[in-house]
């Protein structure tokens, strides 16, 4: 009986927990908007030109995904599969651009295009926004279809390759057993691209995210904008539970082959080919928008790097701590959430995640402040506590399904082995699930830290005052300081997570060594 | 666990409570707002709280702060850049009056009747332009210029749905009327006018050489001389039937219910004085509104000719015409 009470503790009171901090917050903001909106009004957004603009996005979006998704692949089938000089550097080299904001991105590119070609009108398009959006959401296209294609069983490839050639098995065995993560790329990429502003903003091209925005920024319309938010959720929502039902066991974003030695070949002619390829990719997608924010910072009347420095340091220390705090709670809860799932049947923790993982950042933002905005309530919201609620429900679901995808990884006979033995279950988990899924954590927390070091659109509504955090600073230090600054302080952005993220793979490949029966 | 104890303590500074000290939101750039709130702790010994935030992305972060943390304020003191967002505010009730000394310093005209803003340091709207692409006297005298056959396609407004954009397309309405105000408007765009993100956006294109000129704040303009020789600015509609160019003091308001009520009123002093005038005068060129502030190399307001607004009755304007401004821009 004290088993059962303490499984139902270990069960429910995390789950309780996870709803009552993240969950309960925009069910209560939707609730308000339900009930306190005049009931004539309450869908007055949604008519013609509502659903014409959502359409118009949504198309925008699919080309970004479906582009993103093939050049993503493509790379991934090449560095994953080949083996050739270099393969390493460009597996690293071709994710920075995912570091990059995508309006830094912008901006670089359109100046980038001007120098070139004295004329920036062609970018100031729906082209614009699809060709950086593709640029820089290739990379997770990569890292998924990558990872998928690294834990295909050798085995396969070879009986296959016994009776036909390299293109038909690649056709019949490869393409099928990677569709799941090809699915869940071009899906997660076009959430991406749907929810971003910035960069349909920048270019004047009008798309449903700018909508919201108006209403929030321009027009003060909160009812409106929560109304519109609801729809761009429920459309997402279809998305993802469309991939959640039919494609939830791709199995991507895990750095472990768990036995399972996925096959290699060697490159033996058109590496010339491949290397030009590969550079070219990378001058357009991380190459030119460096080089050029280089020449901006490097292009004033005086230097500014030591006073771009000054600015981002403490705010970087700052972040750092904080952003190392989210990613180890980030990967505890991916972890827990994934376990139960996997292991238990027990979905809901995913789908809370799920739903905070979709809602816009501002929604998300005003909810967090209703909701935790009490006298009683100031250790949380007046702290950094409310930022770690913030980055938890951003990046919680990312991190469930990179856990999720490792569990499914590990045969369930050894946890029934070690049952038939008379292990505890508590023991299985500790002795022999989490050590198998030591890599996979890591790379959660590797990429829930980047994810939290970065963001900024939730930040940027809770932060408390008076704390300095590097995304903040550098965003409203940006406007009107000298381009120069402006550069500096983003290269340094970038130098900062790049040099962590280097660190990182250098502690990974020690904690590996260490492990190596994970 | 040691470790994730002391983490715990260097992540969390903001836990400790402290009475002096006040909280205040801003939308003026930090690069300009920040040395004059370091200052004032630095001279008084209360810590400053600052959340910032920026004209350029659209004061989304505090605006929307300020609404929604209105049954329960944080902040103490709304620093703008304009009066436009203080209006909003009030007009929610999110403001109070407030009256001292120094606010007695702040001519009527530059502030709001009760008091609920009042206005310090004032930009102006002008004329960027690049040298290299358009000679000083084949400029636009007046914003009506700007429909003339010969700039068609050469020249830059920032999006009117934002930011002190928003400010000057509703001084304009008000003072030429709806009817004329969108005719000219409708003019720019068979003029090829390019809507530009925001006024940051402008003056970077035409530093850049894109564009030959547009319209900015003297702020950016200020900036933009700094950085660049090829740039220079004028004021528009300076001729003596001229309607004048526009004038946008810095606003603050007293947050009601503010928690450090009596630091915040504190800072708001602070932030009208003849000494805060003079350093924003001298970081990005604004132009002091208390009486015998001159600073060499600042435009001073006496030299110029004003548009005549009412700023309460441009703001409330602003509401009418958002939905207009909005079809403007989709069209």
């Amino acid at each position: 009986m004290d088993r059962r009470v303490s499984a139902y503790i270990i069960r429910f009171v995390p789950l309780l927990l996870l709803f009552i901090l993240l969950a309960l917050p925009l069910l209560l903001l939707l609730l308000q908007w339900l009930t306190g909106t005049d009931s004539t009004v309450l869908f007055s957004f949604i008519d013609r030109g509502t659903l014409w603009l959502i359409g118009r996005s949504l198309w925008l979006s699919f080309i970004v995904a479906l582009l993103a998704t093939c050049i993503g692949t493509a790379c991934g089938f090449l560095l994953y599969k080949f083996n050739f000089p270099f393969n390493k550097f460009y597996r690293l080299a071709l994710l920075l651009p995912l570091l990059i904001s995508p309006y830094i991105f912008a901006v670089a590119w359109k100046d980038g295009l001007f120098w070139f070609f004295g004329n920036t009108a062609a970018v100031y398009s729906e082209a614009g926004v699809v060709m950086v959006h593709a640029f820089v959401y290739f990379p997770l296209a990569m890292l998924i279809t990558g990872s998928a294609l690294s834990q295909i069983h050798s085995g396969y490839e070879e009986a296959g390759l016994m009776v036909v050639s390299f293109r038909k098995m690649f056709v019949k065995i490869i393409f099928p057993l990677i569709r799941p993560a090809l699915t869940t790329s071009f899906v997660l990429i076009l959430i991406f691209s749907l929810s971003d502003f910035s960069v349909p903003a920048f270019f004047g091209v009008r798309t449903f995210t700018t909508e919201i925005f108006t209403q929030f920024s321009a027009l003060y319309d909160l009812p409106m904008a929560i109304g519109q938010s609801v729809l761009l959720l429920l459309v997402c929502l279809l998305l993802m539970l469309t991939e959640h039902r039919y494609l939830s066991d791709a199995p991507f974003f895990s750095v472990s082959t768990k036995g399972s030695i996925s096959k290699k070949y060697d490159v033996e002619k058109r590496q010339i080919l491949w290397h030009g390829i590969f550079w070219l990719l990378l001058i357009v997608a991380l190459l030119i928008p460096v080089s050029i924010l280089i020449i901006q910072s490097l292009g004033g009347k005086t230097l500014f790097f030591s006073q771009a420095w000054e600015l981002v340091w403490p705010a970087a220390v700052q972040s750092i701590k904080l952003a190392t705090i989210g990613a180890l709670l980030i990967t505890a809860l991916g972890l827990w959430t994934a376990y139960e799932k996997e292991r238990r049947s027990h979905r809901l923790p995913n789908a809370l995640l799920l739903l905070t993982f979709i809602v816009p950042s501002t929604v998300l933002g005003i909810a967090l402040i209703r909701y935790y905005n009490f006298p009683v309530l100031n250790f949380i919201y007046g702290t950094a506590v409310i930022l770690l609620i913030a980055y938890t429900a951003k990046f919680g679901f990312i991190a469930s399904r990179i856990t999720g995808n490792s569990i499914k990884q590990i045969p369930v006979s050894l946890g029934e082995a070690a049952s038939v033995m008379g292990i505890s279950s508590q023991k299985i988990f500790l002795k022999i699930h989490l050590p198998l899924m030591l890599p996979s954590l890591f790379t959660t927390f590797v990429l829930s830290f980047i994810l939290c070091l970065g963001e900024l659109g939730a930040t940027v509504m809770v932060y408390p005052p008076g704390m300095e955090l590097m995304p903040v600073k550098t965003f409203t230090i940006s406007a009107n300081a000298p381009q120069a600054l402006t550069s500096s302080m983003t290269l340094i952005n970038l130098g900062v997570t790049t040099v962590l993220l280097l660190l990182f793979f250098i502690i990974g490949k020690y904690v590996f060594k260490k492990y190596r029966y994970a | 666990m040691k470790y994730i104890f002391v983490s715990l303590i260097l992540v969390f500074p903001a836990c400790n409570p402290s009475a002096e000290e006040v909280t205040v939101y801003t939308s003026v750039d930090q690069i300009f707002s920040e040395p004059v709130l370091k200052d004032f702790e630095r001279e008084t010994g209360i810590k400053v709280k600052a959340v910032y935030d920026t004209e350029e992305t659209k004061s989304t972060g505090v605006m929307n702060r300020l609404i929604a943390e209105k049954d329960n304020p944080q902040c103490d003191v709304f620093w703008s850049g304009d009066p436009i967002r203080n209006g909003v505010l009030q007009s929610k009730g999110i403001t109070e009056p407030y009256q001292s000394e120094q606010t007695k310093q702040i001519p009527e005209y530059f502030k709001e009747p009760d008091n609920q803003w009042i206005g310090f340091s004032a930009r102006a709207r002008v004329l960027i332009y690049n040298k290299n692409l358009i000679a000083p006297d084949s400029l636009p005298e007046s914003i009506f210029d700007f429909t003339r056959p010969r700039f068609k396609g050469k020249f830059a407004v920032a999006n009117p749905l934002f930011g002190t954009t928003t400010f000057h397309m509703a001084a304009i309405f008000t003072a030429l009327g709806d009817e004329k105000a969108k005719a000219w408007m409708n003019a720019l765009k068979e003029n090829g006018v390019v809507i530009a993100a925001s006024n940051g956006d402008v003056k970077k294109r035409v530093m850049n050489g894109e564009l030959a000129f547009g319209l900015t704040d003297t702020d950016d303009a200020f900036e933009a001389k700094k950085e660049s020789d090829e740039v220079d600015y004028i004021f528009l509609d300076q001729q003596e039937r001229g309607i004048g160019t526009l004038i946008m003091p810095n606003a603050v308001s007293l947050i009601k219910n503010a928690p450090h009520d009596e630091n915040g009123k504190k800072l708001i002093n602070y932030l009208l004085s003849r000494e805060t005038e003079a350093k924003l005068a001298v970081s990005c060129a604004q132009m002091p509104l208390i009486k015998g502030t001159e600073i060499p190399g600042v435009p001073s307001l006496d030299n110029i000719k004003a548009m005549k607004i009412d700023y309460k009755q441009t703001s409330e304007k602003l509401e009418g015409i958002q939905p207009w401004l909005k079809a403007w821009i989709e069209e």
